[in-house]
């Protein structure tokens, strides 16, 4: 049976997974979730998913949710084909930096990227209004850690070495967003390492696949 | 040679690290970080750590840091002894341990943290509270233990019905919950109540909660 990928076309987190099977060349099937009716809050969809979030798989009758779970889950199982090495599980010490750098990203980027896409893009959708104040205080704490990105990618080509692994993809729809049109924030451009690794991740033909629809 | 762990007695991500060594029977060295002094922004520091946070460690030369990946790094190194399947080895049980890794970082650190930076450590620092954004975030708080309430009502831990690190995770801010006057959170529910009262009884957490 086809993975089953519920979601949104265009929700981070979903296309974030979208990515992760292209990588690893595993077909799946969107099954659209109307969020803007609140069905993520029905229980037919809180059954598998308590939080009331998208996306969450459900693989042949095993149903997974919360995205980075989800592309850890799909990364061992098809270890075997697609890009190698996305969770490098044969020597301990990789593995330990490839855990350093999926926590980097949960925990130095993401609530930052997050703050400022939230204030800028996510509550005008709402009809709520962006809090300049707070904007400009997550804008400013992610420019400081992408100071430290720039060390880190100074020497070496990706987040956990010099191969690409799932910590690197993760940043992508966030990262993309806040590069995009109507941000003007160079937070990438104007860092030569981090603008490397940026453009390096952000032209893989899995990314051009999915970043305008899972 | 002897882990060092690289931190502060008191650091919540310091203690993180060592409730798992205490887990795990690893003997370890907590080298202290003067915070206070700044000394986690020298360049001594910043070489090994390039965010200038604690802890990190250094395990025979090898340097790692982010508390999470340091006890994924130790549950792994040292998974034939101490408490056994902090990371189940299974594949889809370790999919759903994944499932709850995730859970605690997306659905209860940010809240959590959140709440007892202001509440909290901004004081400390002479600070003032925005008490509205505690408000913002103490409601977020209680609606995702609403969604753990579920959870913890069909098996006893948040990966299943063996305790995980996901598990063990929380414990650094959900222990600072109270004295940041929202402890209310975790025992309202009974099922997070009973869970949240397992976990902070165990061993390994009374014998770092107050120092690691």
């Amino acid at each position: 049976m086809v993975l089953k990928l519920y979601g949104l076309s265009i929700s981070t987190k979903t296309r974030s997974v979208a990515q992760v099977c292209k990588e690893l060349n595993v077909p799946y099937e969107l099954v659209v979730v109307d969020i803007r009716n609140g069905e993520q809050k029905l229980p037919k969809h809180t059954q598998n998913q308590p939080f009331g979030q998208v996306p969450y798989i459900d693989d042949d009758g095993f149903v997974l949710y919360e995205s980075r779970a989800i592309a850890r889950y799909l990364a061992k199982k098809y270890a075997g084909q697609g890009t190698p090495g996305l969770i490098p599980i044969n020597d301990p010490k990789a593995e330990a930096q490839f855990e350093c750098a999926a926590s980097i990203e949960a925990f130095n980027f993401d609530p930052f990227a997050y703050g400022v896409a939230w204030e800028k893009v996510f509550k005008l959708r709402r009809g709520l209004q962006t809090d300049e104040a707070r904007m400009a205080e997550m804008l400013a704490t992610l420019n400081t850690k992408l100071d430290a990105y720039e060390v880190i990618l100074a020497k070496q080509t990706y987040l956990a070495g010099d191969n690409v692994t799932l910590a690197d993809f993760f940043h992508l729809p966030l990262g993309t967003m806040l590069e995009g049109p109507g941000f003007e924030l160079d937070i990438f451009s104007k860092r030569p390492n981090v603008s490397r690794w940026w453009k390096a991740i952000s032209t893989r033909p899995s990314w051009l696949a999915v970043k305008d629809g899972a | 040679m002897t882990l060092k762990i690289f931190g502060s007695s008191l650091s919540t991500c310091t203690r993180r690290v060592a409730v798992v060594c205490k887990e795990k029977n690893i003997p370890y060295e907590l080298v202290s970080i003067d915070l206070a002094k700044g000394e986690h922004k020298a360049p001594s520091f910043t070489q090994n750590q390039p965010f200038g946070q604690v802890p990190y460690i250094d395990d025979d030369g090898f340097i790692l840091y982010e508390s999470r990946a340091i006890a994924r790094y130790l549950a792994k190194k040292y998974a034939g002894q101490g408490t056994q399947e902090l990371i189940p080895s299974e594949a889809k049980a370790e999919a759903l341990f994944e499932q709850a890794a995730s859970t605690e970082t997306s659905n209860f650190d940010p809240f959590a943290s959140g709440i007892v930076f202001e509440k909290v450590f901004k004081i400390r620092r002479g600070l003032q509270t925005n008490e509205a954004r505690v408000a913002e975030l103490a409601t977020s708080l209680n609606s995702k233990l609403e969604a753990y309430e579920v959870i913890l009502s069909k098996q006893k831990y948040l990966a299943g019905d063996n305790v995980t690190l996901a598990d063990l995770f929380h414990l650094p801010y959900g222990s600072m919950l109270r004295p940041a006057g929202h402890g209310e959170l975790l025992e309202k529910h009974p099922n997070v109540a009973r869970w949240w009262n397992d976990i902070t009884n165990r061993p390994s957490w009374l014998a770092v909660k107050d120092g690691a």
